[in-house]
């Protein structure tokens, strides 16, 4: 039995397996149920003449919002049924969406995040040239998914990280938040905060969460490693190696980082670093971006709106430039019938070009567009607001972690954990990272 | 075919389907996948032993059995220590008996996710001011070392799993024949004598049920990991079966981590199997 199945696999498609799997495994339920007495009802939903998108994503955090959008559009297209399947927790997701392609029971939408996930799911996409959002988005943002000039995914939003301050404690220390420009200009603020924390009733002067790989690994990193690669995902996805040109800035800011944080850091995690530190005004600066902007509002809606401002990180040459990317792509499943092949590209094109659309990206999704004709004072959130202005002045660092070798960012991550905890030196960082780069390209 | 075998077969057709499909195919499946590249979409070639190789020189993998065996060996003496002492407390005649029952067992009943979020509030931020007042500084920092990251996996499965054992200890404790004891009490043997002459002996099937399960699951534990480490720091307190799922889904190598999960069926089995058949001679000696 086993040996057909697998000749089936190896001359097939995975799917074409499975479907024989499922065919010979359906038959065995039924005549189990059948000899156990049960009964069986047909599963056909009545729905027939609709068109049915079942949409599969990775951004848990907008699940509710987007449902609603969702019935808004099924409220002015009566005849398209929209189902969304949210999994979030960044690396569950391509999992899931794995499992739910191998059991044949495609999704018609889903996302998928940079050149990795889109090469992986290469044969599944479909060309989305032809839609309104591949004109409109932003300069740049598509190259990541663009493959032979087959455009293979749209961006849902553009996201940016630096170093979020409380701004009523950089004014009560007297510091102007818009002078530190260098490293050395960060060091003095640091310092100065420092010696004054017991007056500005703060504990430490940042919460360095280490214990989340990704914040050293792939957000602090890129800021260092951007350069090397021009900025371009693309650049970092085909490169054999990495060289840490910029190691010792790196360096000096995870010293920087680690020293002045909240101890001892290798326990310390995001939410701690986000809720409990930050937003109760506890350390006067963290390492993230626009994303913490919702967990804020949650604990103290005032100091969100009001008491948050974001510094670039400094990285010499690249000042005044902060990290912005495209976290996330849709993709149209180029499996299905032509027909729902067009209802999903309109639906997308509908959600960021539509009144009803943009007012939901902007202010129930609060993403940072990354689309042209959107007014930037719209935008209700302070982070995003200024994140997007950095963006259309083109003060961008390229996210090219995007683009790191699979899973190399949480190596690199736990590596930077193995030199806060003196198992590692610096240099042993470097070359030990350089090497796993090196294997994982082979 | 007579109808009391029609029947048998009948009644029993549900449960190994069900076993069948959500056992045994993956199973052979899983095995065989072991064999190829697949990368979860789909396999292009047989590459033979070519990922059985590669594991045992992998250090991270490795590393994650040394630490999976040593917390195995440490959570299984104290969990059937614990288990045995709250057991032979609870056996005593004390008022409160039920009620000390129902919150030793509790904390099984809770979810092993929440469990290790719970406690690690407990060791980072309470460990640490009680640390803070009393000035001890072996209570600051948990789970930030390796060594604590263990001590605090070991204490939250023993908290956890100590209240179930106890519930099998307690069943045979209950029935060692009160005979037995009071002659030995006329006998005039002391209270240790008896503990160990007598009750130690006939609670013996009860470790045999108590090591298996301890056993097994200290090996398999998932998710008390995740959330009370999450494999931290550098990945140095993480256990097999995270170390599997991390290759699996977040380095993507599927096959891969096939090959590896059937090593770890090894192991378990193995070690399972051994334990049960020394313990079942053990008893028939005592």
């Amino acid at each position: 039995m086993l040996m057909v199945y697998t000749y089936f696999l190896f001359k097939k498609r995975k799917g074409m397996a499975i479907m024989k799997m499922k065919a010979m495994v359906s038959s065995l339920v039924v005549s189990g149920a059948i000899l156990a007495g049960c009964s069986f009802s047909s599963g056909e939903s009545a729905s027939e003449d609709k068109i049915s998108i079942e949409i599969f994503q990775g951004k848990v955090e907008f699940n509710d919002q987007f449902n609603e959008l969702a019935k808004e559009y099924e409220k002015e297209n009566p005849d398209v049924d929209i189902k969304i399947t949210s999994v979030g927790g960044g690396s569950d997701y391509a999992g899931s969406l794995k499992t739910k392609f191998s059991s044949g029971d495609e999704p018609e939408i889903f996302s998928v995040a940079g050149p990795t996930e889109a090469e992986q799911f290469g044969d599944y996409l479909t060309d989305m040239s032809d839609t309104e959002l591949a004109d409109l988005a932003l300069e740049g943002t598509l190259e990541p998914v663009t493959d032979d000039g087959k455009v293979q995914g749209v961006p849902f939003n553009q996201e940016g990280y630096g170093l979020i301050y409380n701004k009523e404690v950089f004014e009560k220390a007297g510091i102007d938040p818009n002078s530190i420009v260098t490293y050395e200009d960060l060091e003095k603020a640091v310092k100065e905060l420092d010696s004054k924390k017991e007056e500005l009733g703060i504990d430490a002067v940042f919460a360095f969460p280490a214990k989340e790989a990704w914040v050293p690994g792939s957000h602090l990193a890129n800021a260092f490693l951007a350069p090397e690669f021009d900025h371009k995902v693309l650049e970092a996805y085909n490169a054999e190696s990495v060289g840490f040109d910029k190691g010792e800035e790196f360096k000096a800011m995870v010293d920087l980082q680690n020293e002045y944080s909240i101890q001892p850091t290798l326990s310390l995690d995001y939410s701690q670093q986000v809720e409990e530190y930050f937003s109760l005004g506890q350390v006067a600066m963290i390492q993230q971006g626009n994303w913490i902007y919702p967990s804020v509002k949650q604990m103290d809606e005032e100091f969100a709106a009001e008491n948050m401002g974001i510094l670039p990180i400094p990285v010499e040459g690249q000042e005044g430039k902060i990290p912005v990317g495209v976290p996330n792509y849709w993709a149209v499943n180029s499996n299905s019938d032509e027909e729902v092949i067009q209802a999903s590209k309109d639906f997308l094109d509908w959600i960021y070009t539509s009144d009803t659309g943009k007012d939901y990206v902007l202010n129930e999704f609060n993403f940072i567009p990354a689309y042209e004709g959107y007014d930037s004072s719209n935008i209700a959130d302070p982070l995003s607001k200024k994140i997007y202005e950095y963006a259309s002045e083109g003060d961008t660092i390229g996210w090219i972690f995007l683009g790191y070798p699979t899973a190399w960012g949480d190596y690199l991550g736990a590596n930077v954990q193995k030199y806060i905890s003196g198992d590692m030196t610096w240099e042993e960082l470097e070359e030990d990272s350089s090497n796993r780069w090196e294997s994982l390209r082979k | 075919m007579n109808n009391r075998s029609m029947a048998f077969w009948l009644f029993l057709t549900p449960v190994i389907l069900a076993l069948a499909i959500v056992v045994v195919i993956p199973f052979v499946y899983g095995f065989f996948y072991s064999f190829t590249d697949w990368n979860g979409l789909s396999a292009t070639k047989f590459i033979g032993f070519e990922h059985y190789i590669n594991l045992f020189q992998e250090k991270e993998f490795m590393n994650s059995i040394w630490f999976t065996i040593k917390f195995a060996v440490a959570s299984v003496l104290l969990l059937n220590f614990f288990g045995l002492v709250l057991a032979l407390i609870v056996t005593r005649n004390i008022k409160t008996n039920n009620l000390l029952r129902t919150v030793f067992f509790m904390p099984n009943l809770i979810g092993g996710l929440i469990l290790g979020f719970i406690w690690q509030f407990i060791f980072v931020s309470v460990f640490g001011d009680i640390g803070d007042m009393l000035g001890a500084e072996g209570m600051q920092g948990w789970l930030s070392t390796t060594e604590t990251g263990f001590w605090g996996l070991v204490i939250l499965t023993s908290w956890q799993m100590a209240g179930y054992i106890m519930i099998i200890y307690i069943a045979y404790l209950e029935n060692i024949p009160k005979e037995l004891i009071e002659a030995a009490k006329i006998d005039g043997a002391s209270s240790f004598q008896r503990f160990k002459n007598i009750t130690f002996p006939l609670v013996a099937p009860a470790f045999t049920i108590s090591m298996f399960l301890t056993l097994s699951t200290s090996f398999k534990i998932y998710d008390q990991n995740l959330s009370l480490t999450n494999g931290g720091p550098y990945n140095s307190t993480q256990m097999v079966a995270m170390e599997i799922v991390r290759t699996a889904f977040s380095d993507n190598q599927m096959s891969y981590a096939q090959a590896k999960a059937v090593i770890f069926f090894l192991i378990v089995a193995v070690v399972a199997l051994t334990q049960v058949y020394y313990n079942k001679k053990r008893e028939v000696e005592m």
